[in-house]
């Protein structure tokens, strides 16, 4: 291509002289605009930043972040449970604490795909919770997934979409393999109200020497002028204590049983008992074998094959229930 | 009558309250009667109601079975399991149990054989019920110090524990904490060990012999 012409000039074109109706000149219209549009701008900015204009790849956005948490994103989605306690178990020789957890009743909700929603996950249900305690656009949630009212809703990354898994499906404690390491992730117990010495394990004070009422108060919260007088932000000061998120990483799978529905991993978690927690594939150790994963997965749709045919079912029956309430509605 | 109360003025006031109180409870009662079938009575209150008229509104699908219905707790059944695998016979369950009047009781002398080493005797002072996590403590003597020893009962390690003395009076205390002062010690059981192995001997011997006679 010949080099352009930096500014347009006007020039009289053949075409323009022929017709004498357009003997008008010739005004640049392009690049001047006044007042304001809302049609779309005709310029693609976004050419620039082709793969093929030359520029490095981007390493923020969403798909930069997703690639960089590619190998800490598990491959399978993980579980709800609830805490039933700790009891111990000997392997060998040796004896293991180890805390049980129930899985009752969890069921695959939703899926999350990168196209639609930007990353990949699973929505999780744990439990069952009354209608009447329900409120009405979550009935209609899960009337048009064709699966009971849950207690407790979660969501779990994967890393890809073979990580997802059919709406309804029931996962059942053998979806952990015997000796696979898995990371929980539960609230720890609430300690409410709590002072420096405990929440942040100050030394507080002497106990004489002229000291008075001050035992375990935190003291000085900062410098004095000089320093701005101030108190710097995230000083440590008493406050609310616990009831936050902890995660204990690698803990191994010693023990599932189906019946029962529990998994037993080794140690302790967060929490007091009837507390419910989230378990996953460890991120930093090895997910389960490839055949063991595939075996998961196949008796997965065994144990529940004509999932795809009840959820098509149950968004007819969601439609219909749909069309009745808003006729109700309008006849009020 | 009339003259009386004339007589009287403070006893016809009397009457005269008495009988007012009176037909103040009658009316009363006739007001209860009266109000109590006005009261509407339903079965559900207004927020009930409300509740009821949202959930029919939409479909709510069957629930998938659960582990709770069936196992509310799963902890005494695992705890068993395990107990099942670890103690198949049950002797370790009869040796400590309640229900059985020869068991090990505490202030009994034992004495606990382990896959590592040599056994080890000594009082049992404390027993801690904890399910699998059962132990005993045992206290006795090594090279003239006194020695402690928590032993869980259900522990593959543990081959054997035998009761080497019983204690002829009941302990009147659980846990024999006493036993570490220098004036309740019990001090070195192995002469104890010595006559129960002696015993045993000569027991093991004679019956040897009685069986033998008896194949005869």
């Amino acid at each position: 291509m010949p080099p352009r012409i930096p500014i347009r000039v006007a020039l009289p074109r053949l075409a323009a002289i022929n017709r004498p109706a357009l003997l008008l000149p010739h005004i640049p219209q392009r690049g001047i605009k006044y007042g304001w549009s809302t049609a779309p701008p005709r310029s693609k900015h976004k050419r620039f930043n082709q793969p093929t204009s030359g520029l490095p790849a981007l390493t923020t956005g969403p798909a930069a972040a997703l690639k960089r948490r590619e190998n800490t994103t598990p491959l399978r989605t993980g579980v709800l449970a609830v805490k039933k306690g700790m009891t111990s178990i000997f392997q060998g020789k040796t004896r293991v604490v180890c805390t049980v957890l129930q899985m009752d009743q969890v069921q695959v909700i939703a899926n999350k795909t990168r196209e639609k929603h930007g990353y990949w996950a699973v929505q999780i249900g744990l439990g069952a919770r009354q209608g009447r305690n329900v409120t009405s656009p979550m009935l209609g949630y899960y009337e048009a997934k064709g699966i009971a009212p849950k207690a407790e809703l979660a969501e779990f990354k994967v890393r890809n979409e073979e990580g997802l898994l059919p709406v309804g499906a029931q996962l059942l404690p053998d979806w952990f393999q015997l000796g696979q390491h898995v990371d929980v992730k539960a609230r720890s117990r609430g300690m409410g109200f709590a002072g420096g010495m405990k929440r942040h394990g100050f030394a507080g004070q002497e106990a004489s020497h002229g000291n008075s009422k001050n035992h375990r108060t935190i003291g000085s919260t900062g410098p004095s002028q000089g320093s701005g007088s101030r108190v710097l932000p995230g000083k440590k000061m008493p406050g609310r204590m616990g009831n936050e998120f902890v995660t204990v990483q690698n803990l191994k799978v010693l023990k599932v049983d189906n019946e029962l529905g529990v998994v037993l991993v080794s140690g302790p978690i967060p929490g007091p008992k009837g507390r419910i927690v989230r378990l996953q594939d460890a991120k930093k150790r090895k997910a389960p074998a490839l055949p063991y994963r595939e075996k998961a997965r196949e008796e997965l749709d065994q144990r529940q094959p004509d999932l795809e045919t009840k959820l098509e079912e149950a968004r007819l029956r969601h439609l219909e229930m749909q069309a009745q309430r808003r006729s109700h509605m309008a006849e009020l | 009558m009339n003259a009386a109360v004339a007589r009287q003025p403070v006893g016809c006031l009397k009457a005269a309250l008495r009988r007012t109180r009176f037909q103040r409870s009658w009316q009363r009662c006739m007001a209860t009667e009266a109000a109590s079938p006005s009261i509407p009575r339903t079965a559900f209150s207004q927020r009930q109601h409300m509740e009821q008229q949202k959930v029919a509104k939409f479909q709510i699908w069957p629930q998938v079975p659960s582990p709770r219905a069936t196992h509310p707790d799963p902890m005494p059944a695992l705890k068993q399991q395990e107990i099942a695998r670890l103690d198949p016979t049950g002797a370790r369950t009869r040796l400590f149990s309640r229900e059985h009047a020869d068991s090990a009781k505490v202030g009994d002398v034992l004495m606990v054989t382990t896959k590592a080493g040599e056994p080890f005797s000594g009082a049992f002072i404390q027993l801690r019920r904890r399910g699998v996590d059962t132990a005993i403590l045992l206290r006795g003597q090594m090279m003239k110090v006194g020695v402690e020893m928590w032993f869980k009962i259900y522990s593959p390690t543990v081959t054997g524990i035998d009761i080497i003395w019983r204690k002829p009076k009941r302990a009147r205390r659980a846990r024999l904490t006493f036993m570490r002062k220098p004036k309740h010690d019990m001090g070195s059981v192995d002469n104890l060990v010595s006559a129960w192995k002696k015993e045993r001997y000569a027991l093991r011997s004679k019956a040897k012999q009685g069986g033998g006679r008896q194949v005869r």
